[in-house]
């Protein structure tokens, strides 16, 4: 299995503190790579680090080949990493379709010109993208795809979750980094929502995916491989089960219990 | 008929029945003289705005006015054509008029700046006085003909804007604010010092001339009088209309889209590969531009420009324009332009009061009534053929 | 330049310095607990200023004559009329919009800064008119080469400087501070540990309210002139000097406030221009400087949790 995104050294600084230490971390095509540890431990720093809203202080990350650790986040993002955030970031005035196309940016014609004074062309490009999206959402809930011209204000927590996922999809991304997805979810549409992702990857040839996660039974459930993070450094990697017998891992999440109820 | 369609069509029947009733309310304010008269109407008018706010009817009206937009500017400028007729040979009320357009088209301008891109321009009032000033200069040193002198206005507010441009694409919210308030203070100080733009005396403007059409002649027509004053008020509305079809046409593409993104979460914004800078110099270029070019036409139709027409007061009266009216929805200004403007000109006791009253009025929309009188709607890219819930 | 000048120069804007540090504080303040920039403050300290003028006026109609109990009297009701009017905006203009966009909160708070500026003007006795300030402090002065320093001058710099110290006291060494500062770090955990948020807040408002109303009085007793919008100027020069000191940061402020009056000293003495342009350049400043260093020299104290 050849290597999709590999972090080398990577570390990231805040002032005196070292929020990620010299990260070692490689993801193969295809793989779900579930990422756990403590609060704080550096995950979403990892994200940030790799999606380029953080700088690096030393060592390099490699997408398919070419080191992406210098650009700027549109660029790593029409390199093809897309993601998700902790804390909701949908455009909640906006329809649903809206936000989707947000994620489709780089394929809109943004020209001023074109969006203008080229109405008829902005309309068969508007038709097929909506058409688009309205299948991207489909692959997720047939509910929701009725509700594409909704303000994303107005859906439940999990159909939210569904469209910050489908506005990360739709740009067809080699890469896509869920950042706690369950986040305030119950675990029924935690279970649902599992479903989905799962049966995206499925329908998605060649989808990777790092998955940020505090549920260990979500973690247990859907991922093929696990790095356990602590004080920005990862001190455990293997398949789930070995991760969670790990004595460093109990360590880590000392007071918290390790599988079950996270 | 199916239950949508029958519902866009009163959506229609309301809007155009809002602008009608207006067009007769505003053709009563202008004409009424008598204070307690004008004091009557306005009361029937605030009765009759709440009770239509309660019925929901103004929320179909703002339906109508987003989902016919074709419709309902060709009878917003009937109505307003055939108000204009009706006071032909009255240069207030058409002076008053023009002056509403003119201030409906810088605040446009300013409203794709606010309103999409979420940069809050507390300069308006600069960069339409430097739209004045620039057609001032031109007009009075060269023969450069009028339509290219009120271009450059447009175009010099744009290029003094790009100044601005490095510290409000650095910096955001507050910071951003600070800069325009700075640079909107600095132009009328920097204008009343310096003696090379008139002083604190100010510059007079010769009348417009477009191809050998001089707008400062009253024209006759089949043996009516006409004032003057209603050759700028056509030229002040085919610019509001250029100005609401550019902006509605922004509004319903990608690039409203993007200006969007950006002004809700720049942070995501710039994780899906939109670019925060290019959208925020469209926008404010493009704002400061349309500015600039109502600037140019107000000094002309003035004759007169000074330092103290562009205060910082005024561009917080740009600012009320756009809150009042409902920020992001380019429909509102109309209305709020229309009251903020003719309000004051009317009741002259009030004048002395009105930055006082624009603020309580203000500081009462923010508190109690945040999105305006007609608040912003869904982007709809094509209305009226897209798949209804 | 001779010593008697460049001496002068110097009190000149230490004086302003001081005033605009008065100003900048509070900004840092409002800014601490609630993230958010007060508009109007430099119009409080205009309205400081007034209320301090209107008591004056209103006690010497009552027919005390005393230049102590006047000047005593001038600073009480700047300092607590102008803490109550802090404390009423952020109950009911600031808080209110808590969960609004920070937009609005700009827009009310600026808002309320022209509504200020209005009262004023209109309804102050000819108030569109610059009014006298009484000259209520000792005379005499000291004589040193070429440069004279009023004793009345000197109280008021040293008078300033004290009142900001107190402050910073306050903030640094009280249970109140710790509140303060405790909902500086972080709101939401502070009212989970039993701060009363809104309370603290209030106060804060107060606290700094109160230091820009005094603000105010040393403006007026050192220029013995003040008009209804000397706020505008001075809200955006303090605010521009908290920016400077990185917002939240009280002595941050304080540099900033004595950098801006340095630069204005400076600029007005050595620019070949007359002093007209002084304005000009100080709001120029303030643009090149926010396009150089957005978030002050200082660092801002927070940054943006993704």
């Amino acid at each position: 299995m050849s290597e999709l995104l590999a972090c080398r050294g990577v570390t990231v600084r805040f002032g005196g503190l070292t929020a990620l230490d010299g990260l070692d971390l490689a993801v193969g095509r295809g793989q779900i790579l579930g990422l756990i540890g403590p609060n704080g431990s550096g995950k979403t720093t990892l994200f940030n680090a790799v999606t380029g809203i953080y700088e690096i202080a030393s060592g390099e990350i490699v997408l398919d080949g070419r080191d992406i650790s210098q650009l700027s986040p549109q660029n790593i993002y029409r390199a093809g990493i897309a993601r998700t955030f902790q804390r909701s970031r949908l455009c909640l005035p906006l329809t649903v379709f809206d936000n989707i196309m947000i994620g489709n940016h780089q394929r809109l014609d943004n020209g001023l010109w074109f969006n203008l004074f080229r109405r008829g062309r902005l309309r068969a490009q508007f038709e097929e993208n909506f058409a688009k999206a309205r299948l991207l959402v489909k692959t997720f809930n047939a509910n929701l795809a009725e509700r594409l011209f909704s303000a994303a204000g107005a859906l439940g927590m999990i159909d939210r979750r569904r469209v910050e996922i489908c506005r990360a999809l739709v740009s067809e991304p080699k890469l896509l980094l869920l950042d706690e997805p369950s986040a305030g979810m119950t675990r029924e549409e935690t279970r649902e929502l599992m479903d989905d992702i799962l049966l995206a990857r499925d329908r998605i040839r060649g989808l990777t995916i790092i998955i940020i996660e505090h549920e260990m039974s979500v973690i247990e459930r859907i991922t093929e491989h696990c790095a356990v993070l602590n004080y920005g450094k990862k001190i455990c990697e293997g398949a789930f089960r070995e991760v969670a017998a790990d004595l460093r891992v109990q360590e880590a999440y000392l007071g918290q219990a390790v599988a079950g109820n996270g | 008929m199916t239950h949508a369609a029958r519902r866009d069509g009163r959506g229609w029947a309301t809007a155009a029945f809002t602008i009608v009733t207006c067009a007769v309310f505003l053709l009563l304010f202008l004409f009424l003289q008598q204070l307690w008269a004008v004091f009557a109407l306005l009361a029937a008018g605030i009765v009759i705005a709440v009770v239509a706010a309660r019925c929901g009817l103004l929320a179909r009206a703002n339906a109508g006015f987003a989902d016919h937009g074709r419709k309902t500017s060709a009878l917003l400028v009937v109505a307003l054509l055939v108000v204009a007729g009706f006071f032909h040979n009255a240069p207030y009320p058409l002076l008053m008029l023009s002056t509403v357009l003119l201030f409906i088209a810088a605040c446009l301008g300013l409203h794709i700046q606010s309103g999409y891109a979420g940069i809050i321009n507390f300069a308006g009032a600069a960069f339409f006085g430097i739209g004045a000033y620039t057609t001032a200069v031109l007009s009075a040193h060269t023969a450069i003909p009028h339509l290219p002198v009120l271009a450059a206005g447009g175009v010099m507010a744009a290029l003094i804007g790009s100044i601005l441009i490095l510290p409000v694409l650095r910096t955001y919210g507050y910071y951003e604010a600070l800069v325009t308030i700075a640079f909107g203070i600095l132009f009328r100080t920097f204008m009343e010092v310096n003696n090379t733009f008139g002083g604190p005396q100010g510059l007079t403007l010769p009348g417009l001339d477009l191809f050998g059409w001089s707008f400062n002649n009253s024209l006759s027509l089949g043996g009516i009088d006409i004032s003057f004053y209603m050759n700028y008020l056509l030229l002040s509305l085919l610019l509001v209309v250029g100005g609401i079809a550019i902006v509605l046409r922004i509004e319903r593409s990608w690039v409203g889209l993007n200006l969007d993104a950006v002004r809700l979460d720049e942070t995501a914004a710039k994780a899906f590969g939109i670019s925060v800078a290019r959208w925020k110099i469209t926008a404010f270029t493009l704002g400061n531009l349309l500015c600039g070019i109502a600037g140019g036409v107000y000094g002309m139709m003035q004759g007169f420009i000074s330092p103290a027409s562009f205060a910082f007061s005024d561009s917080l009266i740009m600012i009320s324009i756009i809150i009042l009216g409902g920020i992001g929805n380019p429909w509102g200004v109309i209305p709020a332009a229309a009251i903020i403007i003719m309000l004051p000109e009317k009741l002259q006791f009030i004048q002395e009061y009105r930055f006082l009253l624009y603020g309580i009025l203000v500081i009462l929309i923010l508190l109690f009534r945040p999105q305006g009188l007609m608040p912003r709607r869904l982007r709809a890219y094509f209305p009226g053929s897209e798949v209804r819930e | 330049m001779e010593f008697g000048l460049f001496a002068q120069y110097t009190f000149n804007g230490l004086m302003l310095g001081v005033v605009y540090a008065m100003v900048a504080v509070g900004f840092t303040l409002f800014f601490g607990v609630l993230d958010i920039i007060q508009f109007s403050h430099g119009d409080v300290l205009m309205a400081g200023a007034f209320a301090g003028l209107a008591s004056f006026l209103g006690m010497q109609a009552l027919g005390i004559h005393s230049p102590v109990v006047l000047a005593v009297g001038v600073v009480l009701a700047a300092g607590l009329g102008m803490a109550l009017l802090g404390a009423v905006v952020a109950k009911y203009f600031v808080l209110p919009l808590r969960s609004a966009p920070s937009l609005n909160t700009l827009l009310i708070t600026l808002m309320l800064g022209s509504v200020l500026r209005e009262l004023v003007r209109l309804f102050f006795p000819n108030g569109s008119e610059p009014q006298p300030f009484p000259r209520l402090l000792p005379g005499g002065a000291f004589h040193w080469g070429g440069f004279t320093l009023q004793y009345g001058s000197a109280l008021l710099l040293i008078g300033g400087a004290l009142t900001i110290v107190a402050v910073d006291l306050v903030v640094t060494r009280t249970k109140l501070g710790l509140a303060i500062r405790a909902i500086a770090q972080d709101g939401e955990t502070a009212k989970i540990m039993g701060i009363n948020f809104e309370r603290v807040v209030l106060i804060t408002f107060a606290l700094g309210s109160a230091l820009g109303g005094l603000g105010g009085v040393v403006y007026g007793f050192y220029y013995s002139e003040i008009n209804f919008n000397i706020g505008l100027l001075l809200g955006i020069i303090g605010f521009s000097a908290a920016i400077v000191g990185g917002l939240g940061n009280i002595y941050g402020a304080v540099i900033g406030g004595f950098l801006f009056a340095a630069l204005q000293t400076i600029g007005s003495v050595a620019l070949p221009f007359s002093s007209a342009y002084n304005n000009v350049f100080a709001f120029a400043a303030i643009i090149i400087l926010i396009a150089w260093k957005p978030t002050g020299l200082i660092p801002e104290k927070t940054s943006e949790r993704v």
